[in-house]
C-alpha cells in the first residue's frame, strides 16, 4: 500500500495495485481491510507508533547522556529506513488523502509538538510554548517532505545539522542550537568513519 | 480563446477540483461556467491534466507576486518579509476556495502535482536567503535555513486553510513572522519583530 501510494499518489492507487504489489489475494486483503483508505490507516498507525516507541527510547537516552538531539537523529534514521511508509505518512496523510487521514495526521503532529513542547521544559528551558514547538516542527516537516518527495529518504540522515538546528532554535537561540547542530554533524561524521573503519 | 476567458476558465477548473475532487471534476461544468467552447478547450489545452498544471502554475504565481510586489527594496529586510507576508495572508484570506486549491487540493491529486507544491514553496526560498546577514552567530548557518523557515509558515497556514480560517491569517501575521524570522535572527529578536507586527495590525 504505502509503495502504491508513493508511487501514484493514494487516490491513484486501487486495491488491484496493492495486490498485484504485496501477491496476495483479494480474499486476504478483504478479510483484513474494507478499503485501501482502511489499508493505508493500517500502514500509518504502524508508523505512527513505531515513532512513538522510537522517540520514547531516545529521549530515555537523550536524558542520560544530556544529548537532546539524539531523537531527531533517531527519528531520522527510522524514516529513512522506511521511505515508503514515510511518504505515506508524511505527504499521502496529510495531503493527498482523505479527511480522516489528514485528520489521523494532524493528530499525530500535535502528539509530537507536546512531547517536544514536554522535553524542553523538563531540559529546564524557560519559555517552551505549544506554538514555538509547531513552528519548529513545521520547518523540520517541509525539509522532510522536500527529501521524500524527490525519492531521497536516504539523505535524512546527512540532514540532521538543519533539524536540530530547526528544533533547537526558537528555544536556545542561534547560538546554542548552531553549536548542537555543530556537534551533531561532528557526531554524524566520526560514526561515518567508525563505520568504513569496521 | 481571449486572455479574461482563459482567466475564468482557469478559476472555474480549480473550483471544481476544490468541490468535486480530481476524480469527480467536470471538464464540462467548468468550461460551461467559463463560458468557452470545448473545441476552444482542446485548442488550448488538450486535456483536463493540462489545463489544470495551467491553472496551478497561474495561482503560483499569482500569490508568489504578491507576496513580493509591496516589498520595498529600500527596506530593511524583516520589515520586507512582514510586508510580503501580509499581502499574502491578506491573498489567501480574501480567496480561500483558491487558498485551498493551492495547498490542497492540487498537491493532493499525485507525485507529480505534489511536486508543484514543492516547487511553489522553493520559489521562496531565494526570498529568505538575505536574512542569513541578520544572524547574531558568526558561524555559517545551516544550508536548509531558508526552508525550515519558510516551512515553519507553511505548517500555519496550511493547517488554518485546511480548518476553513483562511479568513483569520491576517490576524496571526506576528506569530507567522517570528516563525519565518526565528532561524535566521533567534528568538529574541523574531519576538521583537513580532510584537512590532502585533502593534502595527
Amino acid at each position: 500500500m504505502a509503495e502504491c501510494s508513493a508511487e501514484k499518489g493514494f487516490i491513484a492507487t486501487a486495491v488491484e495495485d496493492v495486490l498485484a504489489r504485496a501477491n496476495v489475494p483479494r480474499e486476504s486483503f478483504e478479510s483484513h481491510f474494507n478499503s485501501t483508505e482502511d489499508c493505508a490507516s493500517a500502514a500509518f498507525n504502524k508508523l505512527a507508533s513505531e515513532m512513538l516507541a522510537t522517540l520514547s527510547i531516545a529521549q530515555e537516552s537523550a536524558a542520560a547522556k544530556g544529548n537532546p538531539t539524539v531523537p531527531i537523529k533517531a527519528v531520522l534514521e527510522m524514516l529513512a529506513a522506511r521511505p515508503a511508509f514515510s511518504h505515506l505518512g508524511l505527504i499521502g496523510f496529510r495531503q493527498g488523502g482523505t479527511r480522516r487521514m489528514y485528520e489521523a495526521y494532524d493528530s499525530a503532529a500535535r502528539v509530537l509538538a507536546l512531547m517536544m513542547e514536554r522535553a524542553l521544559q523538563e531540559s529546564g528551558d524557560p519559555g517552551p510554548s505549544y506554538a514555538h514547538a509547531r513552528a519548529a516542527l513545521g520547518g523540520a516537516e517541509a525539509l522532510l517532505r522536500r527529501e521524500l518527495a524527490a525519492g531521497r529518504a536516504a539523505t535524512l540522515p546527512s540532514l540532521l545539522p538543519d533539524f536540530v538546528y530547526a528544533a533547537l532554535v526558537p528555544f536556545v537561540g542561534q547560538r546554542e542550537a548552531l553549536r548542537q547542530a555543530i556537534e551533531a554533524a561532528g557526531g554524524a561524521a566520526e560514526e561515518d568513519d567508525g563505520h568504513r573503519a569496521t | 480563446m481571449d486572455t479574461g476567458r482563459r482567466e475564468a476558465l482557469l478559476r472555474a477548473m480549480l473550483d471544481e477540483l476544490v468541490a468535486k475532487g480530481y476524480r469527480g471534476l467536470s471538464v464540462e461544468a467548468a468550461i460551461r461556467a467559463a463560458r468557452v467552447s470545448l473545441a476552444e478547450f482542446e485548442a488550448d489545452f488538450g486535456s483536463k491534466d493540462e489545463c489544470l498544471y495551467a491553472a496551478y502554475q497561474s495561482l503560483a504565481d499569482r500569490f508568489v507576486a504578491r507576496a513580493s510586489a509591496r516589498c520595498d527594496a529600500a527596506e530593511p529586510w524583516p520589515e520586507r518579509v512582514r510586508t510580503g507576508l501580509s499581502a499574502l495572508l491578506e491573498e489567501l484570506a480574501g480567496e480561500p476556495r483558491l487558498a485551498l486549491a493551492l495547498t490542497r487540493a492540487f498537491p493532493g491529486i499525485g507525485p507529480a502535482t505534489y511536486e508543484r507544491y514543492v516547487d511553489l514553496l522553493e520559489r521562496f526560498v531565494p526570498l529568505m536567503e538575505e536574512g542569513r546577514a541578520y544572524s547574531e552567530v558568526e558561524e555559517e548557518l545551516p544550508g536548509e535555513v531558508e526552508l525550515l523557515a519558510v516551512g515553519a509558515a507553511e505548517a500555519i497556514i496550511f493547517s488554518e486553510v485546511d480548518a476553513g480560517r483562511a479568513g483569520r491569517l491576517p490576524t496571526m501575521l506576528p506569530e507567522i513572522l517570528f516563525s519565518v524570522l526565528v532561524p535566521f535572527m533567534g528568538p529574541e529578536r523574531a519576538a521583537d519583530e513580532m510584537r512590532s507586527a502585533a502593534a502595527a495590525t
